[in-house]
């Protein structure tokens, strides 16, 4: 007789022999003739360049930290779940337990709730932009000139040929 | 021995290699690599301890979410070539020595301590299961469960206080 | 209880209220709010209460020290001005993030259950951490927030486990009922029980700076903003003493033989430390953080020798010491800022020079405030240190009286250097300037440093 964690154990050691089985099965079928190219890491059809262990953007570790943090909140709400509809306790309590487990839990969830709101409102959570640079000529011409040049030669709608010159 | 005995014994030294291995890995995407081996390894110490839920959310967090940031971490601090140790021996030694005496202490003490042996009449197999904790945290625990969420507030409005980029800050 | 629940709201309250275009509203906002707290605090006074089922203990002591907290708060707080006037500065986010970590520090002084104070030193730290990194540009600033962090959590961590032990050891997290564990098993404690001591011990001592857990104070001190150092090292300590008075003083004095022992050796270093490293420092604020570690064993005097003394003594010492740290920061943030050299504000000696002549009003403010703190009479320092004496006189520790009477000589020297800079070193000539309301809170602090020295009988009998 098998425990519920024994079936558990059988399926992972399923899994690791089952993996195992076709990997060796396909080694043993497929031909073995490596190159160069064939040997080299696979980026989506583009050439490789450098190693993958790169320079992080830090934009993406606001993101990461708030993440976090609504894991562990997540993990207050499994337990919750389980016990926010028992039958015994709401009738024990004559149906007091489910307002006050209710209560307890969105006062819990409102609070990180509003730092959410916080940081969302601040603008922490949008994307940040590289600012564009807009590049500046040192010329006596005046911008107003350039300004009547491009309205004149503006293409006239939207699918035309793309407009060579300007800026 | 019986068949829990070697299991606990052979996920204890996996444990514990895998621990070592990340204090002493040259890069620290092993080490990161290792934790998580070692992340796993609890959680499997958990399940023999009938802690089900426990077991579940420390992969979830831990080895999920923690990690992560982890990695974040190194791979912001482009950590590539591997730097040389910058700590002297005498930190080494009393670092070697503090530890050892913790250790030392510690073994002693659980070695001499006497545990109540577990009654397995009055043992209660749903202890550590996820409603039990629930009906605990919500009722017993209910202040510091509440007070938690001011703990991840203040966590979440410092982290959005410091992370945030500057106007005159690099641009990465 | 209630206390905790308004500080909770009215951190969120000041968080969005940053929002609004005018910063105006932002401090005097957060004085009522504070005041508001400190009235509720009150409404306790003369009983006991538990709440939620063992997790929290209300009494006259630990309303004592929840008013030390909130004054020392209070003050910090009414001495922020230059945030506003600041560009780079969040003041709403410092003030949300004070006021959060005062609802961490009021756990730590009222916990009947030990989650209760873990939880609380965790907001009490988190919010700290930030702090002492808030100034974002300055490399010192950030490497206080990450010296602080790490170590800090890594205390943590070891208090954790020590709770842990603690639990395995008598079954429970309440305070009282690990009292009741020692006291059925006076014979036969287990064994994890001293173990959990000692990781809880280390833990807390780490929090409050006691030496040989105090590395991390001088380089976070000097490199956290000014005003947030001063709310470090007032209220983080005496929320950090209370919880170490309560632990001690209800569950563990049953096995006092045990501890007492490493608290006096901890006791004697701590002392020895703080008062000879600061000898040394040029820095006026490094100076601060070692007098903080020395004032940490002076503290701890009174835990060694626990008595029925050592509550009134702690709350006295604990109050005389942060109304004289609080104004001694507060002259030297507009001083350093007004005086600045070529790296600079300047935080040395020698900016206090000539300082009674041209300002003698922060002159005497100073000079109060470091007459305090080294335990001159007339001053309430002395009473502190009078009370604390008093405790290891009554438990016949002789020893650590003299050793803690001969540290305190040393302090003298260098408390009376600023005093020596203000009164007879020639400086610069322009006066320094200071606001209305600055000068009030600096002067009330002085007027109640006065009257405690004159009058100590004002809080006996309280606890």
């Amino acid at each position: 007789m098998l425990s519920d964690f024994g079936i558990i154990l059988l399926f992972i050691l399923a899994a690791f022999a089952f993996i195992s089985l076709v990997l060796f099965g396909a080694s043993f079928l497929r031909p073995d003739r490596p190159n160069v190219e064939k040997m080299s890491t696979y980026e989506s059809g583009e050439e490789p360049v450098g190693n993958a262990n790169v320079q992080f953007n830090i934009r993406f570790y606001v993101v990461a930290l708030i993440f976090v943090l609504f894991d562990v909140e997540l993990v207050f709400l499994f337990p919750w779940a389980t016990v926010f509809g028992q039958k015994t306790l709401i009738n024990e309590t004559k149906g007091l337990w489910g307002w006050f487990s209710l209560a307890e839990m969105s006062i819990f969830v409102l609070t990180l709730a509003l730092g959410l709101a916080y940081a969302w409102v601040k603008g922490y959570l949008s994307w940040v932009k590289p600012q564009q640079k807009i590049p500046t000529v040192d010329t006596k011409v005046p911008q107003s000139l350039y300004d009547q040049v491009n309205k004149k030669y503006q293409p006239k709608a939207k699918a035309s040929q793309p407009a060579s010159g300007t800026v | 021995m019986k068949p829990i005995e070697i299991v606990f014994y052979v996920l204890t030294g996996i444990t514990l290699l895998s621990a070592i291995t990340v204090v002493t890995a040259r890069n620290p995407i092993h080490s990161v690599l290792a934790l998580i081996a070692t992340f796993f390894c609890l959680s499997g110490h958990y399940i023999l301890m009938n802690a089900q839920f426990l077991a579940a959310v420390n992969i979830i967090v831990y080895a999920g979410a923690i990690m992560v940031l982890f990695l974040f971490t190194i791979m912001f601090l482009n950590l590539r070539r591997e730097d040389e140790e910058s700590k002297t021996n005498l930190t080494k030694m009393a670092a070697v020595v503090v530890g050892g005496i913790l250790m030392v202490t510690m073994l002693l003490v659980f070695r001499a301590v006497q545990l109540p042996a577990v009654n397995e009449g009055n043992f209660d197999a749903r202890t550590g299961l996820v409603e039990q904790l629930g009906i605990m945290l919500y009722s017993d625990y209910l202040l510091p469960f509440e007070l938690a969420s001011v703990l991840l507030l203040v966590a979440m409005v410092g982290a959005v206080m410091l992370g945030k980029r500057e106007a005159g800050d690099r641009h990465f | 209880m209630l206390p905790i629940i308004l500080l909770s709201v009215f951190g969120i309250v000041l968080l969005f209220m940053g929002f609004l275009k005018s910063k105006v509203l932002l401090l005097p906002a957060t004085l009522v709010f504070i005041l508001a707290a400190l009235a509720t605090t009150f409404m306790d006074w003369g009983k006991t209460y538990l709440y939620f089922q063992n997790m929290l203990l209300t009494n006259n002591l630990a309303i004592l020290f929840t008013t030390i907290v909130l004054l020392s708060a209070f003050m910090v707080v009414a001495l922020s001005n230059s945030f506003i006037e600041d560009e780079q500065a969040q003041p709403a986010e410092y003030y949300a993030l004070l006021l959060f970590s005062l609802v961490g520090a009021i756990m730590m002084i009222s916990f009947e259950n030990l989650i209760m104070l873990f939880v609380g030193v965790e907001i009490l730290s988190v919010a700290m951490y930030v702090l002492a990194g808030s100034d974002k540009h300055s490399p010192r600033s950030n490497e206080a927030a990450l010296k602080y962090f790490l170590m800090g959590a890594f205390a943590t961590g070891i208090m954790l486990f020590g709770i842990a032990l603690l639990y395995g050891a008598t079954g429970t997290f309440v305070v009282s009922g690990i009292k009741s564990y020692v006291y059925t098993n006076a014979y036969g404690v287990s064994l994890l029980l001293y173990m959990g001591i000692i990781l809880l011990l280390i833990g807390m001592l780490f929090k409050v700076s006691a030496a040989p857990f105090h590395f991390w104070t001088p380089d976070v001190y000097d490199g956290t903003p000014g005003l947030f150092t001063a709310f470090m090292s007032t209220v983080v300590k005496t929320a950090g003493f209370a919880a170490l008075f309560r632990v001690l003083s209800v569950s563990f004095v049953g096995v006092y033989s045990f501890w007492w022992g490493t608290l006096a050796a901890l006791t004697c270093l701590t002392l020895l430390i703080g008062n000879v490293t600061a000898v040394y420092q040029t820095s006026f604020k490094r100076m601060m953080a070692y007098s903080s570690i020395s004032h940490a064993g002076y503290l701890l005097i009174g835990l060694t020798a626990l008595g029925t003394q050592t509550k009134q003594a702690l709350v006295f010492y604990s109050l005389a010491y942060s109304l004289a740290t609080i104004s001694a920061f507060g002259v030297l943030l507009v001083v350093s800022r007004q005086r600045q050299d070529t790296n600079g504000v300047n935080e040395n000696f020698d900016a206090f020079n000539g300082l009674a002549r041209q300002n003698p009003l922060l002159g005497f403010v100073m000079a109060v405030s470091m007459l305090s703190l080294a335990g001159i009479p007339l001053t309430a320092g002395f009473w502190g240190k009078f009370m604390i004496f008093t405790t290891a006189a009554d438990k016949g520790i002789y020893w650590i009286l003299v050793f803690a009477v001969l540290m305190s000589t040393v302090g003298i020297y260098y408390y009376f250097r600023v005093i020596i800079a203000m009164y007879f070193r020639e400086g610069a000539a322009e006066p320094v300037k200071v606001a209305p309301f600055y000068r009030y809170v600096l002067i009330a602090a002085t007027i109640l440093t006065l009257v405690l020295g004159l009058a100590p009988g004002l809080l006996e009998g309280l606890v």
